[in-house]
């Protein structure tokens, strides 16, 4: 699109079509509701977004989101730091914090190996995980990559990578969601899932 | 299952239409150019939720309007659904089955299943590898929807492993991530290649049985699976051994070429009439005898797999055929509702049980 605004507006537009998932029809349309809103309005959006770049860094140790040296989960003296989680990005460890079922500590990927996009894994915090496996005496990394090509890919890396360490290296499962019914799961998942069948000891 | 009703707004060249539709065989006549084969693509987008003919959908959209209006009766044995489209020019499409939004394309299918003859099938015996690769993997989700998970994740990994070749293994931490991707190639790929073996076994009779009751004669129709990066036949127990093999082999080759040379992207199969590879030796006319058999066979398979016999749609098939085949075409046609359309005259003593014609996108 070529720029037909004036200078600050075009401006605004350009960089909104920049964030994922933002087209220019789009951006073009939060530039105008931006246009219309009260300036102690505008003041406090464009104020966070300087404050979460200010205030808001990689966790030193996991590279999870944090605010100063270490992030919310590193600091809390109660999790296990014998066990790693390892996910792809920060949003992953909201999604596991959820079931309240895992009381280890997290490693942030920040990424999949992806090729295509020129991410090998000497773009992504494999270095670290492999150092913290080391020093910290960790017993059990859990890969909880997507179970996508891409996250596959990564985990079936990471396994490779951690085999010299001796630490217990495991994979989460997928297949149905729990709780819904079989006629509603989707019949890729459900193959899936039948693929991964086991045998129920009596 | 068959099509009861279905009406047209602003599509192709349609203004607007409205038809009901026999259960049986219907034969839609009229001049070139006039409508026919895009009553057949209105039909097959209802059910694939894109055009037989490969084209984007703004392409169906009347010239001059912003969107074409597709909707549907579908009588099943215990119901009826209401499929409706609005295919946008710009913009995202609405499809709705029974007043209930339908998010994923391949959805559509539960309501409504084609198989679609044109005369560019011919391609499929006399084209490329890629034609008829096509075949059998549409083939394959249609008759285990598993597999459309599968042909994605193969994609994805080719497409992947292509970027990885093409900017050079220069390093250790090159050759392992290549490591893992070959380790998935191989996985998927296997499942794949199974996957097609099992389905070309099951097809190979079929495609038999189709062409002999179109020729008339009964030919020895042969098939064989044919790996680019392996030597000889393949049993569907030995694939995951056979590409890690392959892998090892071609490695050099495909380091300097910069693209992967291994895996199911690359296979062929040979159809073969007579002891002879028809994709090179036969007739034009066994050709598209072949072709029309292979859909007819294809169609036949995927019945028996869903329990469910797809809407046959064969576009200006006649004219690819001599009378003695057209006649035996009709009366050897599965038991579907089936829509035929044909500008030239019709093979003398055809019986339909409809009749449409169609003369600038209007119903006469």
């Amino acid at each position: 699109m070529t720029a037909v605004y004036a200078g600050p507006v075009q401006r605004l537009i350009d960089e909104l079509g920049r964030l994922p998932g933002v087209g220019p029809k789009s951006a073009q349309r939060i530039a105008f509701y931006i246009l219309k809103l009260a300036p102690e309005d505008a003041r406090r959006l464009a104020g966070s977004i300087v404050e979460v770049k200010e205030k808001i860094s990689w966790c030193r140790r996991c590279f999870n989101i944090a605010e100063g040296e270490l992030c919310q989960f590193c600091q809390d003296e109660r999790r296990d730091r014998t066990v790693l989680c390892v996910v792809e990005e920060p949003r992953d460890i909201v999604a596991v914090e959820r079931t309240q079922e895992f009381r280890g500590s997290y490693h942030v990927l920040q990424g999949t190996i992806s090729p295509i996009e020129g991410i090998g894994p000497d773009q992504l915090r494999i270095k670290e995980l492999l150092t913290r496996v080391r020093d910290d005496g960790v017993t059990e990394v859990i890969l909880a990559t997507n179970p996508n090509t891409d996250g596959e890919v990564t985990a079936m890396y990471l396994a490779r990578a951690l085999s010299e360490s001796g630490t217990k290296v495991t994979r989460i499962a997928s297949g149905l969601p729990v709780g819904g019914d079989l006629e509603y799961a989707d019949e890729v998942t459900l193959g899936r899932a039948f693929e991964g069948r086991r045998t129920l000891d009596p | 299952m068959h099509l009861g009703r279905l009406w047209l707004r602003d599509f192709r060249c349609y203004e607007q239409v409205e038809l009901a539709l026999e259960s049986g065989v219907t034969v839609v006549t009229g001049s070139n150019g006039q409508g026919k084969t895009s009553l057949l693509e209105a039909v097959a987008w209802i059910a694939t939720g894109r055009s037989m003919r490969g084209v984007p959908d703004r392409a169906l959209v009347r010239a001059g309007t912003d969107e074409a209006i597709v909707r549907a009766e579908i009588e099943h044995p215990e119901h009826r659904v209401l499929v409706e489209a609005a295919i946008k020019s710009v913009g995202r499409n609405r499809i709705l089955a029974n007043k209930q939004t339908v998010t994923r394309r391949r959805d559509l299918s539960e309501h409504l299943r084609v198989t679609v003859f044109a005369p560019d099938d011919l391609a499929l015996v006399k084209g490329g590898p890629g034609g008829r690769r096509e075949y059998i993997d549409d083939l394959l989700v249609n008759a285990i929807p598993r597999f459309s998970a599968v042909t994605t994740d193969y994609e994805r990994v080719i497409k992947q492993r292509n970027a990885l070749l093409r900017a050079g293994i220069r390093d250790a931490d090159d050759r392992r991530t290549r490591d893992v991707f070959d380790v998935r190639l191989t996985e998927v790929g296997a499942e794949l290649v199974r996957g097609r073996l099992d389905l070309i076994a099951r097809l190979a009779p079929e495609i038999g049985v189709a062409y002999a009751s179109l020729a008339g004669s009964a030919p020895g129709f042969a098939t064989a699976y044919e790996p680019e990066w392996h030597d000889g036949p393949l049993a569907s127990d030995e694939v995951e051994v056979a590409l890690t093999e392959a892998l090892a082999r071609l490695r050099k080759r495909e380091e300097d070429r910069g693209v992967t040379l291994v895996g199911p992207h690359r296979d062929d199969w040979a159809l073969v009439l007579e002891d002879l590879d028809a994709r090179h030796h036969a007739s034009q006319g066994e050709q598209r005898t072949l072709a029309l058999g292979m859909r007819l066979a294809g169609h036949r398979v995927v019945a028996d797999a869903i329990g469910v016999e797809p809407v046959l749609l064969l576009d200006d098939v006649f004219s690819e055929l001599d009378s003695q085949r057209a006649m035996a075409l009709v009366e050897h046609l599965p038991a579907t509702q089936t829509l035929i359309t044909t500008a030239g005259a019709l093979p003398e003593g055809i019986r339909a049980d409809a009749w449409l014609r169609i003369d600038a996108g209007r119903l006469v």
